[in-house]
């Protein structure tokens, strides 16, 4: 067993977890912070998508332990005093989701794609979703969506 | 995944004891490979000897026309050092071609260049360049380190700890990706150095990463697409696959090489 | 402007969708999300061979292991029963035929067909430990010749799957006029033959399934927790497979992570995990991983058509006949086979006037994973047949493709139009939505684009498809919707049909609020709430607004119907003395009003809205452009049209969300995704994310949406619908611009998946051959 301590939304949680136990299961089953899903086994699909340390990884190819003493942000930390995150407010405007299933990867992603590229291009908007899929909307108005996060974190 | 016990070393030195202690033991950088591989029931190593904090594995230097990356340097702080942007742009650009930003938030260059998967990007550049790999043991020449389909130089319990790469004159990545895990279907890595051309060809191989001398030949004399055209890539050593025919990966080799070298000449 | 369109979404404006805030939260409920106190997990061992014989289990070092509450085998489902799963393919085939249905035991029985089956069932107190006994189980096997290829499975002499299923032949059907067909091509001046394909895919909804069954042992109830594209049909698939009464199973759904077909159905797991959860008395939760997904979700498509047109010299179309044969996989979904033997003959004749028809169907079975219905249920596949056939025949006569189209529509005057496998087509415009396509297409400057093209070295193509499809009718006798008026004025709506994406909430908002004349947020829509005793269908063939959603029109206005002698009484007035307007009852005779809430404070006020229709028939018209790399046999999807007759749109926001969807469902069938078995050993080669390209953002950078609405007569408000529309036109069109950027090099015709590799391998071969 590993005991582990961490920040997750800007709370220190601790917790004794078996080894073998992925960040997206610790945050779900541990935590119960369900907003974090988990749409594949090989890394591909994105939807477990947090922050660790600022930057976005997949929480299901990362171990519980490995997080031991990090910052952890999921969904549910990401908007601020009952304010929506600029890459949230855009997803609902722009209709970026459909299903919601794979949205709050997306949207992790999207925070950090910002951080990165306060005013991306295209390209690297497209560049910066590789590593997340949506099966419903065809990705055009999340593509929308990140160039209007960009523009109400501007503001 | 199958259960195993988790530790964390605190130095170089406890690593390398804690896995000379128990064969079944595997070092954890980023995980990118090896997680996946364990969710799959794949492997079942009795310990996971996490190393990607360790202080010796750290680092980004250019110094005397060589640049030396840490082992356990990660795919996106490569990609975005400005000394590895000003020195070895081609470098920079071929990491951050590598899967997706999740993963080259994780994903460690010594981590890639242990596991030599004969898709993997970071190989190609390794050995173009004619970088030294090296470990806590010794220095391993690129042209001896990579054996083959997920093989290495490596002794049990040997680290990478640092890849040195002499900087080229010029040099340029051009890759295919695979359209569903992005890994190269073909990737080609030019250098252009004092001593001449180094190709090296990821992705297409029958046993992984390897040099394809009559492009370095062809090249040397002129660095073009037109060059490469006229060549033939012998399909015998070429992977084939449900995601490819040898044709098919020989064309694509060719086609990246052709647009690797234009990118360095200007020359179509 | 007329009457339906400015009741909704006036000037196509923007109506926030009402549940996206706890979905951008992280606060949604999807089915691995449940919990219930003392639940156990459990793990499923697969088969990992196509075909083989089971000789023994052994399970007892896995009860040994650690936290292990039990093991469920073969045996245990054998003796509970659950071994004929619902069939809806109830009517008759060829001469009279009954379909054969296998019997499928919910843990494989003696035999396996296919990889993934499930084979053992484990249940313990973590998920961990349950997957560590499964591993523990040992099954010895003898091996079976396998088949996976449906035309394979039905030769002579091939692997017979199931005792009941003499030559892996469940079904067979003809429809049309064999006679005339004949007759009509003995005269034809040209007849244009293709073989096609519409390969197998997975449809991959991104929420993996995952169930949790609570049992009661006082009152004998199974309480599931399941994604499901709407609780009746699964309960009822439910209630079959295991014999237990509806009232005994409660089936529960929130959120559902994308359906696309997959989710209609009752699983082998879910009906094993009953098992489970009786026998131990706890709540039992499975979560899938992406990989079993790949191996036990139901596929799509994978029919397989050889099709011929005939057409007199002028390009008249005097016939088309189909040979057609759909794999199903190993077993038989409940509706997976309806779909292919139903859809495409009701659009048999798409937006043409074809006057001759016939059709054979058969309905192989393979060691395969199960296939049902993937977004349009076959009739993209009909679609796709009749737009391959109609461009390959444009370029053998030598005829524009789109003046071939109109020399064959269906005139504007002629509908109602009866066609020759007896669908009534009510309205439609093709020569309208074809003209409207063809100029946001710009199809007269293609010739300049295409030469610029070339300039770039690049191959340059066009191509559209002009198609119709069948929606509205349901298979449950009618849909309700209640509507319950809280004391506050707000008002709870209730509806079967879920919604797995397609933003239920909003619309059926939208036409409650229209109704009532109150806004869209006071209406909060819940869906799959088993206590309220709704009768609906699920959520699927496009259908959803044209039943549910007019439903909520005519609930609406029943609800004001009801309430006002209720207002009058309240106002001590005769109701033909009370208005309503906007929420609020008023006195003509008197300055006395009182509001919906203020009557539902007084007393319960709720009502429930029925309504069944007939069949509707969205159609439309998208072209699509294509530049194709020689050098790699990459295409580039360089812009996209689509013009489409949905009937009234409700709201435009998320009538163009679908169309991005379902066209990308499209583009990743024809250029990629594809599901492929070892034909030797019947093992998935394609069973991950890895390998199986799923469509990526980059894959187009904008598509030109508009409508060309003629209001549809079967639903009042004018709705046809329009969730699988956009995969039904995309195939043909897509595939239709790949070949006519390769038919200059004297490229044959290629089918799907049109992968870099096979486009490349073409063009090599067919400038070897110059």
């Amino acid at each position: 067993m590993a005991k582990i301590t961490l920040t997750v939304n800007g709370e220190k949680r601790s917790a004794e977890v078996e080894d073998r136990t992925l960040l997206a299961n610790f945050l779900r089953d541990t935590l119960n912070l369900t907003g974090t899903h988990v749409g594949c086994d090989t890394s591909q699909c994105g939807a477990c998508t947090v922050h660790v340390d600022g930057r976005a990884v997949k929480s299901c190819t990362m171990l519980a332990a490995q997080a031991d003493g990090a910052d952890v942000l999921t969904i549910e930390g990401l908007a601020k005093n009952g304010k929506l995150h600029p890459a949230q407010a855009a997803f609902t405007e722009c209709h970026a989701l459909q299903c919601g299933f794979c949205t709050p990867g997306m949207i992790m992603t999207t925070a950090a794609l910002l951080k990165d590229h306060p005013q991306p291009t295209d390209d690297e908007i497209v560049h910066g979703l590789e590593g997340n899929l949506c099966r419903c909307t065809g990705y055009l108005n999340i593509i929308k969506a990140v160039k209007r996060a960009a523009e109400l974190q501007g503001k | 995944m199958y259960a195993f016990q988790y530790r964390k070393a605190k130095t170089l030195q406890e690593a390398v004891d804690w896995l000379a202690k128990d064969e079944e033991a595997r070092p954890l950088s980023g995980g990118m490979t090896l997680l996946p591989t364990l969710k799959a029931r794949l492997a079942q190593p009795s310990q996971l000897i996490d190393i990607a904090g360790l202080a010796e594995l750290a680092g980004i230097e250019n110094k005397n026309g060589v640049l030396t990356i840490g082992a356990a340097t990660r795919y996106y702080q490569i990609a975005t050092s400005p000394v590895v942007r000003e020195v070895l742009p081609a470098l920079a650009s071929l990491v951050s071609t590598v899967a997706d930003p999740q993963v080259r938030n994780r994903g460690t260059l010594g981590g890639s260049v242990a596991n030599n998967d004969p898709a993997a990007d970071s190989p190609a550049a390794v050995l173009a360049l004619n970088a030294t790999v090296i470990t806590n043991k010794r220095e391993i020449a690129a042209d001896d380190f990579f054996q083959g389909m997920f093989t290495t130089a490596l002794e049990p319990g040997e680290l990478v700890v640092k890849v040195a790469f002499p900087l080229p004159r010029a040099a340029a990545y051009c890759k295919f990706p695979h359209p569903a895990s992005g890994y190269a279907v073909a990737g080609v890595f030019i250098a252009q150095t004092a001593a001449g051309v180094r190709v090296a060809v990821t992705g297409a191989g029958a046993s992984g990463v390897f040099r394809w001398s009559e492009a370095e030949q062809a090249l040397a004399k002129d660095m073009s697409a037109a060059a490469i055209d006229k060549l033939t890539l012998a399909a015998d050593d070429i992977n084939e696959d449900i995601h490819g025919s040898r044709e098919y990966r020989a064309q694509l080799v060719k086609v990246m090489a052709g647009r690797a070298a234009a990118a360095i000449s200007g020359k179509k | 402007m007329d009457q339906h369109h400015h009741l909704f979404d006036v000037g196509g404006a923007h109506v926030a969708r009402l549940e996206d805030l706890r979905l951008i939260k992280g606060e949604g409920c999807y089915a691995a999300d449940w919990k219930l106190p003392n639940q156990a997990h459990a793990a499923f061992l697969r088969a990992d061979r196509a075909h083989a014989k089971i000789v023994s289990v052994n399970t007892e070092a896995a009860r040994k292991a650690k936290g292990v509450l039990g093991v469920y085998t073969g045996t245990d489902a054998f003796s509970a029963g659950y071994v004929k799963p619902l069939s809806m393919l109830t009517f008759a085939g060829k001469d009279g035929m009954k379909a054969r249905i296998p019997d499928r035991v919910v843990l494989a029985h003696g035999r396996v067909r296919f990889v993934g089956e499930t084979v053992a069932m484990v249940v313990a107190e973590t998920a961990l430990q349950a997957q560590d006994a499964a591993e523990l189980i040992e099954v010895e096997y003898e091996e079976l010749p396998v088949v996976v290829a449906p035309e394979s499975a039905l030769a002579d002499g091939a692997p017979q799957l199931h005792d009941n299923v003499p030559g892996n032949l469940a079904f067979e059907q003809e429809a049309g006029d064999a006679a005339a067909v004949a007759a009509a091509f003995a005269k034809a001046a040209h007849v244009t033959k293709l073989k096609l394909d519409c390969t197998r895919v997975a449809p991959s909804p991104m929420e993996p399934r995952a169930c949790l069954v609570g049992y009661d042992a006082g009152s004998g109830a199974y309480t599931i927790h399941v994604p499901v594209q709407g609780i009746n049909m699964m309960r009822m698939q439910i209630a079959t497979y295991t014999g237990v009464p509806d009232d005994k199973l409660i089936i529960k759904a929130r959120d559902v992570g994308g359906g696309f077909g997959q989710r209609s159905i009752a699983y082998t797991e879910y009906v094993a995990l009953m098992i489970a959860a009786k026998a131990l008395n706890r709540p039992v939760k499975w979560v899938a991983t992406r990989s079993e997904a790949f191996m036990s979700d139901s596929h799509g498509r994978a029919n397989y058509i050889t099709a011929e047109l005939a057409l007199d010299k002028d390009g008249t179309f005097l016939a088309m006949k189909l040979d057609w044969i759909a794999d199903l996989g190993a077993y038989l979904h409940p509706a997976g086979p309806v779909s292919p033997m139903r859809n495409p003959v009701t659009c048999l004749n798409g937006v043409y006037k074809t006057p001759a028809l016939f059709g054979r169907w058969r309905v192989a079975l393979t060691n395969t994973v199960p296939v049902s219905a993937y977004r349009g249920a076959a009739r993209p596949e009909i679609a796709y047949t009749i737009e391959r056939l109609v461009d390959e025949s444009a370029a053998q006569m030598n005829i524009d493709p789109a003046e071939l189209r109109r020399r064959n529509f269906i005139p504007p005057q002629a509908f109602p139009y009866k066609t020759p496998t007896g669908s009534v087509y009510d309205i439609a415009d093709f020569p309208g939505v074809l003209a409207k396509a063809l100029k946001l297409a710009d199809v007269a400057g293609f010739a300049k684009r295409r030469a610029d093209s070339e300039k770039r070295g690049l191959l340059r193509g066009q191509g559209m498809a002009t198609v119709i499809e069948n929606s509205g009718a349901g298979m449950f006798p009618k849909d309700e919707i209640r509507l319950e008026v809280a004391a506050d004025g707000n008002i709870t709506a209730y509806s079967v049909s879920h919604s797995q994406g397609q933003g239920h909430e909003t619309t059926f908002a939208q036409i409650i609020g229209d109704g009532l004349g109150i806004p869209a947020e006071r209406i909060k829509l819940r869906q799959g709430i088993a206590e309220q005793g709704l009768i609906g269908n699920h959520t699927g063939g496009s259908r959803t607004i044209v039943g549910a959603g007019t439903v909520c029109s005519i609930a609406a206005k029943k609800l004001i119907e009801h309430a006002t002698p209720l207002a009058a009484e309240q106002m001590g007035v005769e109701p033909s003395q009370v208005t309503y307007a906007n929420g609020v009852f008023q006195s003509t005779e008197s300055e006395r009003k009182i509001t919906l809430g203020e009557l539902a404070a007084k007393k319960p006020l709720t009502v429930t809205g029925e309504g069944k229709f007939g069949s509707t028939f969205p159609n439309g018209c998208h072209i699509a452009e294509v530049e194709i790399d020689p050098q790699t046999g990459v295409t580039d999807v360089v812009s996209y049209v689509t013009v489409d007759d949905c009937g009234t749109v409700i709201n435009h926001t998320i009538v163009e969300g679908q169309m991005h969807g379902a066209v990308a469902q499209g583009w990743g069938q024809i250029f990629g995704e594809n599901i492929v078995y070892d034909p030797e050993t019947g093992q998935l080669l394609t069973g991950s994310f890895a390998d199986y390209p799923m469509p990526k953002a980059g894959w187009i950078r904008d598509i030109t949406i508009a409508d060309h609405t003629t209001f549809g007569t079967i639903s009042p408000l004018g709705v046809k619908g329009m969730g699988e529309s956009g995969c039904t036109a995309s195939l043909g069109a897509l595939a239709n611009a790949v070949m006519n950027a390769l038919r200059p090099l004297g490229v044959p015709p290629l089918d799907m998946p049109l992968t870099a590799h096979k486009l490349w391998q073409a063009i090599a071969a067919a400038k070897k051959g110059h």
